[in-house]
């Protein structure tokens, strides 16, 4: 059995057990009849589900399970894709984020994304971080040093590259690449972080501070984490979902979906049947 | 796992002999590939050394000839066999140059019924004539000739004498008076003799009738007396197409029109020499465009004739400064313009006026040189001093070659100012080869500037629109579209751009410049016009298919541009756009212009560009500009910022690449033009390149020669272009990959 970190539980005793029973005001999300088709085939399955504010979320599932095409939804990524159509919505703060007017730019804006490998821009620490300030239009040098100074003082990088802010940021180990990348998500203040397997590429012990990370970032932020290590989903979601071929199988409270899955399907995952 | 560490098997052995062929025989290739280049390197070098080679002058033999009458001339045969003399007996010696024989008389012809000599005449050496000035104030001209057979497969060369005006002599003075210079020159119509006597001087024409009775060819002559010139005569001189006549003062030169019989007339004289310096020697150079002064300081210095702002002015193009104070004489090669000067020291000087070369001074013999003589090939001289005569080989390949001629401006004959100029050969033997790589240089940079101008916005934009905004299928078909492009023979290209594209332009110039403009603004406007429709009708096209739309509106534009081309002309060029830039602009037009090159050879290059560039922005790792997205930026932001700046390498080498095509490029830049090697860089000009020229020139040099040897340069030059463009070009890629390539 996989054992869930104390410290996550300790915070979660007091937390909604199921979170369909969330208010609107403890939700950050709310997907609602999502389907969502490449081409013919349908990859996302009527997915209702409500995603906690301030609280860490997992999607974990098998490969191919659809729990990253969900992630991508939550910030339009899937717009990318051609052959890409969505059905139902999305809701951040009672907004559909799928509505005519809404500026997908201004969109990831609010909801920023760390990808599974560290891409950090060919240009230095410095310019990753304030990258997102920068295309708005925001160039007060003194503004962008201060939130330099403060996103990677979050992102828990700033005493390693504080005296080499101008250094190209390939210069930078993985696991210090994939901190400069959230550093540069939160330089814009959203208000979801969505992290696509932040781990996936890294070292263990690049692991651990990153997972360190995450459980600091919730304090500020409403964060949903795709992962496929489910110890490590154990050990920093507050929430869990599992998906199975596109369909939200059971979601619930992280320490009672390890415990006590109530469904064949989940404990067949978590005991480590298939997947 | 034991399996694994089992020993060496047969495949093992394979194995092994694989990898040991592929090491060996990719590094063998690349050293080949290497060695290749090196030998290229150094064959163009081997070629073009003897060019920058010094002169060398050295003796071969002394001779010493039986009877020491006084010398009026000397010569040679071509093959440096046979050396004449033409003695004060008068007479005509023919004596042996060969080892064994040396001075050894082989005809010895005395011309025992003229009077007593009182001056001798040479004509150009070309024309190979000799005259003697009697003090009865008669002439004779004599020609020595040599008759070239084969017997038994052996060259033998026979001297012979030849009297162009007969074997009589012919009188110029009819008073009688004793010819104190003299000056002639036989051309096909006639003769004339510029002649002094204590009298003055006086010019007389010679020609040839045929009596139509008698079919006997009869002399008229008329004579011309020349007024205010002094008795101080230094030299008299006649250029050997009768046009005209130098008479040389110690101080001055007097310029005389001689085309015209009866307008025989001192144009103009010109002050030759300060008040410390006096005239020594004079010479017409090969060619008699220029003549040539030695005045008592040491100092050459090279006059002809350029159209100045009131008619024809003879001006001092160069000098060449000695300390040589006893010239005694000046020689003129055959048909290059370099010249010798001798001087009573037995210093002997080698010059050449176009490349301004100091070829070589010193000190050959110990005597007083008195007569000299090169031999026709210019390989050797017959020099006479007080104790006989010597021969010396001269070894003076390349004398019109230096490296600052090539590269600096300079002043040739009948021009008005020094200037670049590249006119390698003409119709004429003694013609002054204008040997600049300036303008050919030139040529090739602009005919690659107005290629880029061309092809670097279009290659660009298009591989990057391809890369970053089409569909994949659409993309699938554009790409390989362009890239067959390059596969295009480049001789069609310039073809169609020479013979077709080139006429089109210049007659619907305004259509052109209009459809130039109208074509991105047409375009801008379209996507604009697009993207404010309504989403239904937006929608009805498929994805990325929108840039389809493009295609009308560029026909169109175009056929409005060529159907409204004469409306405008006529409205605002008075019906001739051409007529107008030309007078009202006052700019050449050329019909084979950079325009056109720009078009063509843009066209040949806008491949490689598009495809290199196709390549790395859509290399770009998808994570990237995915990242950039996420964070809320426009696709926009994200090429500009992030996509663009990742590929920026492989866009710089992209463009590099089509630079170091452009600037190879032979056969569209050949055809199309014009191959005028001009400095100027008017888009309505041709030019000539340094690919093109070589392509042009290279089958009618002649193997060894100056011209052959230049092109080699030209082609070394070009080799050092490309090399360091490609240099620069790697070197920034490199740069620019530390900086910014992905991970």
């Amino acid at each position: 059995m996989i054992s869930v970190n104390p410290e996550v539980s300790s915070v979660s005793a007091n937390q909604v057990t199921d979170p369909s029973q969330l208010t609107a005001e403890q939700t950050a999300l709310e997907m609602k009849n999502l389907n969502l088709f490449y081409g013919n085939k349908q990859a996302l399955f009527d997915i209702n589900m409500k995603i906690p504010k301030g609280k860490v979320t997992a999607f974990i599932g098998p490969s191919g399970c659809g729990k990253s095409t969900l992630l991508r939804c939550i910030n339009r990524m899937n717009d990318l894709v051609d052959i890409c159509r969505v059905d139902g919505s999305i809701e951040l703060e009672g907004k559909n984020i799928f509505d005519k007017d809404v500026d997908v730019a201004s969109l990831r804006q609010n909801v920023g994304m760390v990808f599974q490998r560290p891409n950090p821009f060919p240009k230095s620490i410095y310019e990753n971080v304030v990258y997102g300030l920068r295309i708005q239009g925001i160039n007060d040098k003194r503004y962008l040093d201060e939130v330099v100074e403060k996103s990677l003082r979050k992102a828990a990088l700033w005493d390693e590259v504080k005296d080499r802010l101008n250094d190209s940021a390939f210069g930078l180990s993985g696991g210090q690449q994939q901190r400069l990348v959230i550093a540069r998500a939160i330089a814009i203040e959203p208000k979801v972080l969505l992290l696509d397997e932040p781990t996936s590429a890294l070292d263990p012990i690049s692991t651990l501070t990153i997972e360190e990370l995450i459980n600091e970032l919730k304090e500020t932020y409403t964060v949903v984490i795709v992962t496929h290590n489910m110890q490590q989903a154990a050990r920093v979601s507050n929430y869990a979902a599992f998906m199975f071929m596109g369909e939200l199988i059971e979601y619930s409270d992280t320490n009672q979906l390890f415990t006590a899955p109530s469904t064949k399907k989940t404990e067949d995952y978590i005991t480590g049947r298939y997947g | 796992m034991s399996q694994h560490l089992t020993l060496p098997n047969k495949n093992d052995r394979i194995r092994k002999v694989k990898d040991q062929v592929a090491k060996y025989g990719v590094s063998a290739g690349g050293l080949m590939v290497l060695a290749a280049l090196l030998m290229i390197f150094f064959y163009l070098l081997y070629v073009v050394y003897p060019i920058f080679e010094d002169v060398e002058v050295s003796h071969e033999s002394k001779i010493s000839v039986a009877g020491q009458q006084h010398n009026y001339a000397l010569g040679l045969d071509e093959h440096v066999e046979i050396g004449y003399r033409f003695t004060d007996q008068p007479s005509l010696e023919y004596f042996s140059l060969v080892e064994g024989k040396l001075g050894q008389t082989i005809l010895n012809k005395t011309f025992d019924k003229l009077d007593s000599v009182s001056t001798f005449a040479k004509s150009s050496p070309h024309q190979g004539l000799f005259a003697y000035g009697l003090s009865n104030g008669e002439a004779f001209v004599v020609q020595p000739k040599f008759k070239i057979s084969f017997p038994n497969d052996k060259r033998f060369t026979e001297p012979r004498i030849t009297y162009p005006l007969g074997e009589e002599t012919i009188t110029l003075d009819e008073a009688g008076e004793a010819i104190e210079h003299l000056a002639f020159s036989v051309s096909e119509e006639g003769a004339g003799f510029l002649f002094s006597t204590a009298s003055g001087v006086k010019y007389q024409y010679w020609v040839a009738e045929e009596n139509f009775m008698t079919d006997e060819i009869e002399w008229q002559s008329e004579t011309v007396e020349l007024d205010g010139l002094g008795s101080d005569i230094q030299a008299l001189h006649i250029s050997p197409d009768l046009s005209r006549a130098f008479v040389v003062q110690s101080k001055q030169l007097n310029i005389i029109d001689i085309r015209d019989i009866e307008e025989v007339e001192v144009k103009y004289q010109v002050s030759v020499a300060k008040a410390d310096e006096k005239v020594v020697a004079s010479t017409l150079l090969s060619g008699a465009n220029s003549i040539m002064l030695a005045n008592d300081q040491g100092i050459m210095s090279q006059w002809f004739e350029i159209n100045g702002e009131k008619g024809p002015e003879l001006i001092k193009a160069r000098e060449f400064v000695t300390d040589n104070k006893q010239i005694n004489g000046l020689f003129s090669e055959f048909y290059r313009k370099t010249f010798f000067a001798t001087s009573q020291n037995g210093r002997l000087g080698v010059y050449h006026t176009t490349s301004e070369a100091y070829l070589f001074d010193e000190v050959v013999t110990e005597n007083a040189v008195n007569n000299f003589a090169i031999a026709p090939r210019s390989n050797a001289a017959l020099l006479e001093t007080d104790k006989g005569f010597e021969l010396i080989r001269i070894k003076n390949k390349h004398p019109e070659v230096t490296w600052s001629g090539l590269w600096q401006e300079v002043w040739y004959e009948g021009y008005p100012e020094p200037d670049y100029i590249w006119q390698s050969t003409s119709a004429s033997d003694d013609f002054e080869s204008k040997f600049s790589l300036v303008p050919i240089s030139f040529g090739t940079i602009k005919a690659a500037a107005y290629a880029m101008l061309f092809s670097i916005p279009i290659g660009l934009a298009a591989a990057i629109y391809t890369a970053y905004f089409m569909p994949s299928s659409v993309r699938s078909v554009v790409k390989p579209t362009v890239e067959v492009m390059e596969a295009l023979p480049t001789v069609i290209l310039g073809f169609l751009a020479g013979l077709w594209l080139a006429p089109i332009i210049e007659e619907n110039l305004p259509g052109v410049v209009v459809l130039m403009l109208a074509v991105p603004v047409f375009i801008l406007l379209t996507a604009f016009a697009w993207h404010s429709l309504p989403a239904k009708i937006k929608n009805s096209l498929p994805e990325g298919y929108d840039c389809l739309i493009l295609i009308p509106v560029i026909l169109a534009v175009g056929y409005f541009s060529f159907e409204f081309s004469p409306v405008i002309e006529s409205a605002y060029f008075g019906g001739d756009m051409r007529l107008y830039i030309t007078d009202s602009l006052g700019i050449d037009f050329d019909q084979r212009n950079s325009f056109v090159v720009g078009i063509a050879m843009g066209f040949a290059v806008i491949p490689t560009i598009f495809s290199i560039t196709e390549d790395a922005v859509f290399s770009v790792p998808k994570h990237l500009s995915q990242g950039s997205l996420a964070l809320g930026a426009s696709q926009w932001q994200t090429l500009v910022r992030v996509v663009l700046l990742t590929a920026s390498p492989g866009i710089f080498s992209a463009v590099m690449m089509g630079l170091g095509r452009a600037v190879g490029e032979t056969m569209i830049v050949l055809m199309a033009t014009g191959n005028t090697p001009i400095m100027d860089w008017s888009i309505f000009q041709g030019m000539r390149t340094l690919a093109a020229n070589i392509a042009v020139e290279m089958p009618e040099s002649e193997v060894g020669s100056s011209h052959y040897r230049i092109l080699f340069l030209a082609a070394f030059v070009l080799f050092i272009f490309t090399f360091v463009f490609n240099t620069v070009a790697e070197f920034v890629r490199q740069r620019l990959r530390e900086k910014y390539s992905s991970l």
